[in-house]
């Protein structure tokens, strides 16, 4: 029974994968969770200790061994045997990059801008670029200005060619989720592979 | 020299003491390969029996009741209101004891850093219908 019995739980079990949403402070990464979330976005918390973050980084803090973390996610389930969850990465950019569990294993990642401050979200896809994680940039004109094309975006972010850069509006579900789409197409490509 | 004591009259709103006490003390998962996104589901007890509740906190029951239906770590973590690491800690004891089985996340092709076409096929069609 024991053993038999847990196989047969697990197999009833969905398999999981994450996308994770990133950008800097305020690009609107816990609005794009919350449009294609089918469940409000959940917060979750975690201690990151000094061994974690390594030891170098860690000026100002330096009377403090752990710090905390918060993140809100979503998920979107496909079918019984599988779902997926969004991760909206937490505001602290140097503290999430070390977060192995975060970052391991992610399919890929949608990496928000804001044109009025791009800069905040430079640091996301230098960590993606050089870590290897497929990702796709969604220019967010929430704010209702499309005050730059793509190209122009695309320029200042010095974005390589073949990564896909979308214009879009995260509160509207459909934007949000074709923005997962265009992650979606992206990891089919072969150029992706 | 400082004292370990120091600075933590500052951290009254973030108290570490609490959450690693419903750990007894333990600080680390007895099992690392426990992810945010692995599946965790409540073994069913056969027929009417009752389940057996020795030994278990109460932190421990809320992720029995959790996992009727299968929930991610991440998702366990945040209905016990307790950081992901602690989280860890109890699903591994209940994991030990047979009470829950886990089911690690789809992995990614070793080699090539991407997953299997026919997958990525199915969530494509599952998020065109959101």
């Amino acid at each position: 029974m024991g053993s038999g019995s847990s196989d047969l739980a697990a197999g009833a079990a969905p398999q999981a994968m994450k996308i994770l949403i990133a950008g800097g402070f305020g690009v609107g990464k816990t609005t794009m969770v919350d449009a294609v979330s089918e469940v409000a976005p959940l917060r979750t918390e975690e201690y990151l200790t000094r061994a974690s973050v390594g030891v170098d980084d860690l000026e100002g803090i330096l009377d403090k061994s752990t710090t905390t973390v918060a993140l809100d996610f979503g998920r979107i389930t496909i079918s019984s045997e599988l779902v997926v969850y969004l991760f909206g990465t937490p505001g602290q950019e140097r503290f999430w990059f070390m977060w192995n569990d975060l970052v391991h294993g992610a399919l890929g990642a949608v990496v928000l801008v804001d044109t009025r401050r791009l800069d905040v979200s430079f640091a996301s896809i230098d960590f993606f670029e050089s870590r290897g994680i497929p990702f796709v940039v969604g220019v967010n004109c929430f704010h209702g200005v499309r005050d730059r094309t793509g190209d122009e975006v695309r320029a200042a972010l010095d974005l390589d060619p073949h990564v896909p850069l979308v214009l879009s509006d995260v509160r509207e579900r459909t934007a949000s989720r074709d923005l997962l789409l265009t992650l979606v197409d992206h990891l089919m490509a072969p150029a992706a592979a | 020299m400082t004292h370990w004591t120091d600075g933590l009259d500052d951290e009254v709103e973030e108290p570490l003491v609490r959450p690693y006490t419903i750990t007894r003390g333990r600080t680390v998962p007895d099992r690392d390969d426990l992810t945010l996104i692995t599946v965790v589901t409540t073994v069913p007890r056969p027929g009417d029996e009752a389940p057996d509740l020795r030994g278990l906190q109460p932190e421990h029951r809320v992720v029995l009741e959790l996992c009727r239906e299968p929930k991610a770590v991440a998702e366990i973590a945040a209905g016990l209101d307790l950081p992901v690491s602690v989280t860890k800690i109890l699903l591994g004891d209940l994991i030990g004891s047979g009470r829950v089985t886990a089911r690690p996340p789809l992995a990614l092709d070793s080699e090539s850093g991407s997953i299997d076409m026919t997958i990525l096929e199915a969530v494509r069609n599952g998020l065109r219908k959101l």
